[in-house]
């Protein structure tokens, strides 16, 4: 049996490495039923680990990840959960209850330390970029998901050793309007990523197009893929309809009359 | 049916560069941030094409800083746009005087926005709820094989087609730039494609620039928060004002992008304190 103190240090390493979820292609290894076992080694109890796990992933799973929205941070909630279940020779429920509370407690503390390290090594790596210098664009680009995410992986290891309790209640001091002044930023920053972005492809005789997408989602609410999808259609049409006219000039050219066929079809694709 | 995933690669590029892309593809979420979102990844991705495409140190930089622009699509398939993003660079270290370089951000936008929707219906909604189906059923019954199915059952078809993806993306965008030329209507499709893009980048700023304002105005029954008064008005014209905003201050060079940075979080934190902006529920 290890020491509690060796359980700690080893389910802090598991919460950081979990953390190379991104690194290894989003790849789902920081889901519960992948830390529940490895917290259940750790703890002593394998088998528990497995059930807890699996019994959590089904909780978490209405938590989906899309577009910019984040689930509550399973490493914590499962890591801690799941063992101080097994320690209370508790069942996968009390598991749930227990994790459920630190997830969202460290999903704040994690995005309010997390969002910002990442904004910044956005911007460090735009001045790699302007130098030059792949190689450290390279090098930053792997650091910041890790320290971005590292930063919080100290929680599970102290509130493993200290309680849980203890370790709630500290955080409980960090002001929330820090967190929710993040989650409000989340809503802010694309602001300028979409107006770095429209700096680049903007056209004055094109900007109407920008706002058409705009307001069709705002007024309608439909997803930017019903926007693409009519725009496609119409383009398409645009281009059937006016097919003689487009391919005039490279009929002109003196170009095989033959090809035109070929490029109707080939639009179809599109 | 034959049908063969690879192009010719009679130019620079070759299926040892694509495969390169591929690996460095893997961590394209993993510098996800809220501004830019996965721009660092794309450009990670991108620097073994535009290293070798670009051997003058100005043309490398320009290209990189192209790449970093913001970007977004599910992780998974995004070795789709890169491939076509390594067509279209390719095209344009060849001949960079006829090449409209501002379409290469073009295309890459108009394929943004629907690939992300199917690909997160796809991957999201569809794989990862057979993946953890499989598993949990196993996991709750105390077997091993639960959490190891539910890895493979996601990562095999995951890395599979996302490394398949990288050679369709790079032939379908080399092709199609190929039979463009020959039958001369390159730009005008490139325009079409500056007009989705911009379309697009629309209705991209409409879902994911957001904030509520929860000032209220008025007492009792009376009293309408500052959004619910807008919202009426037009909705969207908060998001769409802070949008213009920062768009004019960044044309005009006014601010550096890292000072606007630290404006608009600063504001957030600022806006939670005072309570003048909220969280959309």
């Amino acid at each position: 049996m290890m020491s509690l103190g060796v359980q700690a240090v080893l389910l802090g390493i598991v919460g950081f490495l979990s953390n190379a979820e991104w690194f290894l292609g989003t790849c789902f290894i920081q889901h519960p039923i992948i830390l529940g076992p490895l917290t259940g080694l750790i703890v002593g109890d394998l088998q528990a680990g497995i059930i807890m796990g699996g019994t959590m992933e089904l909780a978490w799973a209405g938590f989906a990840s899309i577009g910019a929205y984040d689930p509550p941070d399973p490493v914590a909630g499962t890591i801690l959960g799941v063992a101080f279940a097994i320690k209370s020779g508790a069942g996968p429920e009390a598991a749930l209850s227990l994790g459920v509370p630190i997830a969202v407690i460290t999903l704040a503390i994690g995005n309010a330390l997390g969002y910002p390290v990442l904004q910044i090594f956005a911007h460090i790596c735009d001045k790699n970029a302007a130098e030059g210098n792949d190689r450290a664009l390279t090098r930053n680009c792997i650091i910041s998901g890790f320290l971005a995410w590292g930063i919080s992986s100290p929680i599970v290891p102290l509130a493993y050793y200290f309680g849980s309790d203890k370790v709630v209640e500290i955080m409980g001091g960090i002001p929330e309007f820090i967190s929710e002044g993040m989650d409000i930023a989340g809503g802010l920053l694309p602001a300028l990523g979409f107006a770095l972005l429209a700096r680049m492809i903007m056209k004055k005789e094109l900007a109407p197009f920008f706002f058409i997408g705009y307001f069709i989602v705002a007024y309608s609410g439909i997803s930017t893929t019903g926007v693409a999808l009519f725009a496609i259609l119409i383009m398409v049409l645009y281009f059937t309809m006016n097919k003689d006219r487009l391919m005039g000039a490279q009929a002109a050219d003196g170009a095989a009359v033959l090809q035109t066929k070929d490029a109707g079809g080939d639009f179809d694709e599109f | 049916m034959n049908f063969n995933i690879h192009a010719n690669y009679d130019k620079e590029i070759t299926k040892k560069d694509l495969r390169k892309v591929f690996w460095r593809s893997i961590p394209m979420e993993h510098s996800w941030n809220y501004e830019r979102m996965m721009n660092v990844g794309y450009c990670f991705a991108m620097i073994p094409a535009l290293k070798k495409l670009y051997p003058k140190k100005e043309d490398f930089i320009e290209a990189m800083k192209r790449h970093l622009e913001l970007y977004n699509v599910t992780p998974y398939i995004s070795t789709l746009p890169l491939g076509i993003s390594v067509a279209m660079e390719e095209k344009r270290a060849q001949d960079p005087e006829n090449f409209d370089t501002d379409s290469i951000s073009n295309v890459k936008t108009a394929f943004m926005g629907p690939l992300s929707g199917i690909g997160d219906s796809i991957y999201w909604g569809t794989l990862r709820v057979i993946a953890i189906g499989i598993g949990a059923s196993l996991a709750v019954k105390g077997s091993l094989l639960g959490p190891l199915m539910f890895l493979l059952v996601f990562n095999v078809p995951h890395f599979l087609i996302r490394y398949i993806l990288t050679f369709v993306g790079y032939k379908f965008g080399a092709e199609a730039l190929k039979k463009l030329e020959e039958i001369g209507i390159m730009d005008k499709v490139m325009r079409m494609a500056g007009i989705l893009g911009l379309t697009i980048a629309g209705a991209m700023t409409s879902e994911m620039v957001y904030f509520d304002i929860p000032i209220k105005l008025g007492a009792g029954e009376e009293a309408a928060t500052v959004q619910s008064i807008l919202d009426g008005i037009v909705p969207g014209l908060g998001p769409l004002a802070l949008f213009g905003a920062v768009y004019f201050i960044m044309k005009k060079k006014k601010c550096s992008p890292l000072l606007m940075m630290f404006i608009l979080m600063a504001l957030g934190i600022a806006g939670a304190f005072f309570g003048f902006l909220g969280v959309v529920e």
